[in-house]
């Protein structure tokens, strides 16, 4: 009997340590739960550190918001998998401890030197498992920190402006959920279409990618 | 046949969308094709044509450019099934298949080849066929390449990226070309893969399905058929579900009843539907095997001064120098997020490869692959197809030696170095000498970072009915009006894009069902 309590409560205690205790995060996500924000920042922040080629760190970028976008997009079979790794990768270091003073905690605990060397040791294992694990991990965030704008901008990799022609298509198709007779065109709004004059490289970028009005004003000239 | 309709007439009588459903309903017609992509586009175009009623029914939503997200994965999760994420067991081979108004064709490269002669007469020799051959199906292909104004990547939209592979091919003493594209009036803004915002591409969306339309066809979109109806040799119509955009949820149930039906799904769902309705057209057991992919290798090179590589069609170059090895050569570009995936590392070594992103060109090839076979088998529930696939160790070597070939273009080009994408070998390579390591290596299936959009041969034709599913013109040798049109019905891998023969067979299976009407 009194061997069960203690395994119990050695349970509890794991338990505890495992999934209780983590910081509210500042704003509402629709999938993440705590657990994972705090996975994503601290993995972002040693996945894309602070002063390096590209002056925009992972944690700038909020890779929670987008792992949230993708996560709600998906279906439920393929969000349940990506959060199993998610899972895998914040506790596995309890039972596989980081090197260094208290490495046997979950990863989001342990200290910024010692995620770097579990990273390093995920992403150099010759363990075909192990690799591909830190391989998806890496490309979800990848995904998050190469999508956002100002890391596009900053590589003069974002989308071009350039207006969308109006063809008998547009009359045809509502937005998607809408309904067609929300379509407002008609056709006198068609317009001629693309002639094939290349994107102008040196142009503006797409609004959704163009600094906004608060930026600019806060950028040094 | 009555003159064309107006585009208004055609979406207040020929198209119904998500939010239009507010019932279970029945409709009836002479044809009716399930699934929207290049091939059932081009089928339900030519029944309209003739002045037959046809439905032409669709899982997916039409997307418009408001629709379209520029972000990879986000683009994918939308427009692709499972997300994007679907992938083969046996070897882990990435695969998608979109779910949109138009198929494939939305977020596809445009890129359409003819296979040449050799291997049409291949078909012919090992399949049992006597009517497919290059010359008998050139009239087919040029129908098609009439009507999505078919023509060769124009220099101005070519971009550093794919010109570089030009000059690298120009070095080495290899044939090339621009790549012919379903393209009109294309602005090099490499966005093919998440909706062509310049209303260039020529998809299905916006070119065989308006104009079938206008013609008098009925298109109905978030429209999941799950099952064949059928009564002795004739197949009788089709039932399903409504399912709401994005979500799948499922909804309203439907039936359509025609004379003739014709099956469109894509390779990996027709199998699935015919295994739903009672094992239909399987008396030769081959429906769902026979697997086969292009399954496709890239490398990037970077180069000492900037490529741009975002500016130039997406994939404008190729070289068919190495068709009969087994392998076709290609340009690339995928968004920013995409394309950097494969890049090694963590920390600032990292972000010192995203730094070398504007410098980047990819180029791949894609392999023909008829010795690594697999299986499309439908689950205990619903329409997700359960995909198995074996890479053969002799089909490996042929995108070793490609990955090779890559390599010394990459490095005639100029390149100052190269991330060949495989485990277990260094992450970059600096130069030629560096890069045999590729040729002398025991490179593995698991080693390779490959994909395989193109997918084929699983309801395969075959002049032996106890060896295959369809005949040379898609009917399915168990019924008498039951067609397939996708690229399932591929007797083996066509060594080229598969979508333009995809739609030059649909072309002729038409004729055929006009015929038979
Ligand atoms: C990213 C990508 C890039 C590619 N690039 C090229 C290229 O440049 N050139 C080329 O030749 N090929 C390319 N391919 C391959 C090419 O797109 C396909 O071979 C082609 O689309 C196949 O056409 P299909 O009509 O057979 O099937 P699909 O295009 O898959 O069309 C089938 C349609 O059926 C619908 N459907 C499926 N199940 C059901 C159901 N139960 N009920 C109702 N509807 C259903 C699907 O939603 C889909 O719209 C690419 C593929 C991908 C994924
Ligand atoms: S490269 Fe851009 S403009 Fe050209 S077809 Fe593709 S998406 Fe359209």
């Amino acid at each position: 009997m009194s061997v069960l309590i203690v395994v119990l409560v050695l349970l509890a205690l794991l338990v505890r340590r495992a999934f209780f205790g983590y910081a509210k995060p500042d704003r509402e996500f629709e999938i993440l739960v705590p657990r994972e924000v705090a996975l994503i920042e601290t993995t972002a922040e040693v996945m894309f550190p602070a002063g390096g080629a590209i002056p925009f760190s992972g944690l700038d970028a909020d890779l929670p918001g987008y792992a949230d976008r993708f996560l709600s997009a998906i279906e439920p079979g393929v969000r349940r998998q990506i959060r199993a790794l998610f899972a895998l990768f914040e506790h596995v270091t309890m039972f596989f401890p980081a090197p260094g003073w208290n490495g046997g905690k979950r990863f989001s605990s342990l200290s910024i030197e010692q995620r770097e060397i579990v990273l390093q040791g995920w992403s150099s294992s010759p363990n075909f498992a192990r690799q591909l694990v830190f391989t998806a991990l890496r490309a979800v965030l990848t995904m998050g920190y190469l999508g956002h704008p100002e890391v596009l901008r900053r590589l003069r990799l974002a989308p071009y402006a350039f207006d969308s022609p109006i063809v008998e298509a547009d009359l045809l198709y509502p937005k998607i959920g809408a309904h067609p007779d929300m379509i407002a065109l008609s056709e006198e709004d068609l317009t001629p279409p693309s002639d094939g004059t290349p994107v102008d490289l040196e142009g503006p970028v797409h609004h959704l990618y163009a600094e906004t009005s608060q930026e600019v004003a806060e950028s040094p000239p | 046949m009555s003159a064309p309709r107006t585009i208004a007439a055609a979406r207040n009588d020929g198209l119904r969308v998500y939010a239009q459903y507010d019932g279970d309903f029945e409709e009836e017609a002479d044809v009716l094709v399930v699934g929207s992509g290049p091939s059932g586009a081009v089928v339900a175009h030519g029944i309209a044509a003739a002045g037959r009623s046809v439905i032409l029914l669709e899982e997916g939503p039409p997307f418009t450019p408001q629709d379209y997200e520029f972000e990879g994965s986000l683009s994918m999760a939308r427009t692709m099934r499972e997300a994007g994420l679907r992938r083969t067991e046996g070897t882990i081979l990435p695969t998608m298949q979109a779910i949109a108004l138009g198929g494939g064709s939305l977020v596809n490269s445009a890129i359409c080849v003819r296979p040449p002669a050799f291997i049409f007469d291949q078909w012919a020799e090992f399949f049992e066929l006597e009517h497919t051959s290059r010359e008998v199906l050139d009239p087919h292909f040029d129908a098609v390449e009439k009507f999505l104004g078919i023509a060769p990547t124009p220099e101005n939209v070519q971009g550093r990226r794919n010109l570089l592979m030009k000059e690298a091919c120009d070095k080495l003493g290899y044939s090339s070309e621009p790549i012919a594209r379903n393209v009109r009036g294309c602005k090099g803004s490499g966005e093919c893969f998440t909706g062509c915002r310049a209303r260039a591409k020529q998809s299905m969306d916006i070119s065989y399905i308006p104009e079938a339309m206008r013609l008098g066809a009925r298109v109905l979109t978030s429209v999941q058929v799950q099952r064949v109806l059928h009564e002795g040799r004739r197949a009788t119509g089709v039932e399903g579900q409504v399912v709401e955009p994005l979500t799948g949820r499922p909804g309203h149930r439907f039936r359509v009843r025609a004379g003739t039906v014709v099956l469109a799904a894509g390779c990996m769902a027709t199998p699935v539907l015919l295994q739903r309705s009672d094992d239909l057209a399987n008396r030769s057991g081959q429906v769902g095997r026979n697997l086969q992919f292009h399954p496709g290798v890239a490398v990037a090179g970077i180069f000492p001064d900037v490529v741009n590589p975002q500016f130039g069609a997406t994939q404008g170059w190729q070289s068919l120098e190495f068709l009969r090895d087994g392998f076709k050569l290609e340009t690339l570009w995928a968004p920013p997020p995409v394309s950097a995936v494969r890049m090694p590392g963590f920390g600032k070594a990292l972000l010192e490869r995203f730094h070398d992103l504007p410098y980047l060109a990819n180029w791949d090839a894609i392999g023909s692959t008829h010795r690594s076979l697999g299986t499309v088998k439908a689950r205990r529930r619903g329409m997700k197809p359960r995909l198995k696939w074996n890479f053969h160790h002799e089909d490996v070597k042929i995108l070793t030696h490609a990955l090779w070939v890559i390599a010394e273009l990459f490095f005639a080009a100029g390149a100052r170095k190269i991330i060949p994408g495989v485990m277990g070998l260094p992450p970059e390579m600096h130069s030629l000498d560096d890069a045999r390591v590729l040729q002398t290596h025991p490179i593995k299936a698991r080693d390779l970072i490959s994909a395989g959009n193109h997918a084929f041969c699983t309801t395969r034709m075959h002049g032996d009915s106890s060896l295959g599913v369809v005949d040379e013109f898609g009917r399915c040798h168990d019924l008498d009006n039951l067609y397939i049109a996708d690229t399932g019905i591929f007797p083996r891998c066509p060594s080229v894009n598969p979508m333009f023969t995809g739609m030059a067979l649909a072309h002729r299976a038409t004729q055929r069902i006009l015929e038979s009407l």
